[in-house]
């Protein structure tokens, strides 16, 4: 999957400037970089709830699942919030009771806490398939256990959907754990990108190895 | 003050004649323009709210000025309109129950356009990117947030039945407080009040502050039970 090359300007400002992109199905693929390079405006681009300078989509031809980093509760129970995105009470059931929120199912989701609310708009996009699926930071919220059975899920939701997935992360840990290729950005600009293991253990910008020692490798 | 008070108490117990159609009246007239101006100021509200399009800024200014109109204002806007010179004198509606509840949409539905506006414009962002992220199409979109309203849309009806039932500037000049015809609680409490008959004037009164006890209690009731 091809993303064409684009251009963001806030206030005549340049705030992201991409290349075109290889999003390969089957895989996951990690963008880093600290808070402002850029990742959630390519991420909410991809998307289409933002638009790049020229108007255009970047991506042609692919239905797109986007998880925004702050996803909106609905006002009805858990269980119908999670099945608004496709009516498989069976699969909601299942990705409930794999995220922990099952006991919740009945539950108002504008009550649920910030770590089940995340948990919760997770098992809701992963409902569908899509043929790209963006996930901005799905489990900044959620604890060290949920964020495993997240990672879990969303590394099984890609081989068998085959979908491309990408992942927008502040964590390194996650990034290694997760993604099969990874994207570096920094000030707008992509840095690096190359295979997750390679970038991560030999990367060959001084800005990747900066931004990596800072964060720990 | 408490014989008066006695009295009046007997006389809503004996269910006088006239403060009945003068209840009637009130009831009429607040309910029909507090639901038309729901049915007309909540699409028009949730639209002000959710989408931007040009013009959107000079029409909330305009609907925040009417907001603040003065119903008196109002009223004479439309006594002219209706009166013996005005324009559309032939309908003959000047003096009747159709011409205060005209008067009255026209001061409610810019606090429910206000109020829909106000929180459509907090949430739709929000609910617009999770439900663009899902894949939902516009229909789907518009139905989750008009879910979404329905605490609002309760919250908008309370003001608007409270502006409703206790407004006198308007009607009183349209209406022209006419006994058996167009007299309501509040421009009855004026009238009675004037001529000194304290009594009848305080069980109108007593009545007014009930029913919008009760009805705020009601909607108060269902709005709770919306929260949960």
């Amino acid at each position: 999957m091809r993303t064409t090359a684009f251009t963001k300007t806030y206030n005549k400002r340049v705030v992201l400037s991409l290349p075109e992109l290889t999003l390969p199905e089957g895989n996951i693929t990690a963008v880093i970089g600290s808070n402002g390079s850029g990742k959630s405006t390519f991420a909410k681009i991809l998307a289409g709830t933002e638009r790049a300078d020229d108007k255009r989509p970047i991506l042609y031809n692919a239905s797109v699942g986007y998880l925004p980093q702050k996803s909106f509760p609905f006002r009805m129970s858990t269980e119908k919030n999670i099945l608004q995105n496709g009516n498989d009470p069976l699969r909601a059931r299942a990705l409930m009771k794999e995220l922990g929120i099952d006991a919740l199912a009945g539950q108002s989701a504008k009550k649920l806490s910030g770590g089940e609310a995340a948990r919760m708009a997770l098992c809701r996009i992963l409902m569908k398939r899509y043929d790209l699926l963006i996930l901005d930071e799905p489990a900044a919220a959620m604890d060290m256990e949920s964020t495993l059975a997240a990672e879990r899920l969303i590394r099984q939701y890609c081989a068998e959907t085959g979908c491309a997935v990408l992942l927008i992360t502040h964590s390194i840990g996650q990034a290694r754990r997760l993604s099969d290729q990874l994207l570096f950005l920094q000030g707008g600009k992509l840095i690096e990108q190359g295979a997750s293991a390679q970038l991560l253990s030999a990367p060959q910008c001084e800005e990747t190895k900066r931004f990596l020692e800072f964060y720990g490798r | 003050m408490g014989s008066s008070v006695r009295k009046a108490i007997e006389l809503i117990l004996s269910a006088d004649p006239e403060l009945l159609n003068i209840l009637s009246t009130t009831a009429r007239v607040c309910l029909t323009s507090s639901v038309l101006a729901l049915l007309i100021g909540v699409p028009v509200g949730i639209l002000f709210g959710a989408e931007r399009f040009p013009g959107r800024k000079v029409l909330l200014v305009l609907n925040r000025t009417l907001i603040g109109m003065p119903p008196v204002v109002c009223g004479l806007l439309f006594y002219m309109l209706f009166s013996g010179v005005g324009p559309f004198r032939h309908l003959h509606w000047l003096f009747t129950v159709k011409l205060m509840i005209l008067a009255q949409v026209v001061l409610i539905t810019p606090i429910i356009i206000g109020v829909m506006e106000t929180f459509v414009a907090d949430t739709a962002p929000a609910l617009r990117e999770t439900a663009k992220g899902l894949g939902f199409g516009r229909l789907k979109e518009y139905r989750l947030l008009i879910n979404e309203c329905l605490y609002s849309i309760f919250s908008a009806y309370l003001l608007s039945f409270a502006r409703a039932i206790a407004e006198v500037g308007a009607v009183a000049m349209v209406g022209g407080a006419i006994a058996w015809k167009t007299n309501v609680m509040t421009t009855a409490i004026m009238m009675y009040t004037n001529r000194g008959s304290f009594t009848l004037g305080i069980a109108l009164g007593l009545i007014l502050l009930s029913l919008s006890l009760l009805v705020n209690i009601i909607l108060s009731v269902m709005q709770g039970r919306l929260s949960r």
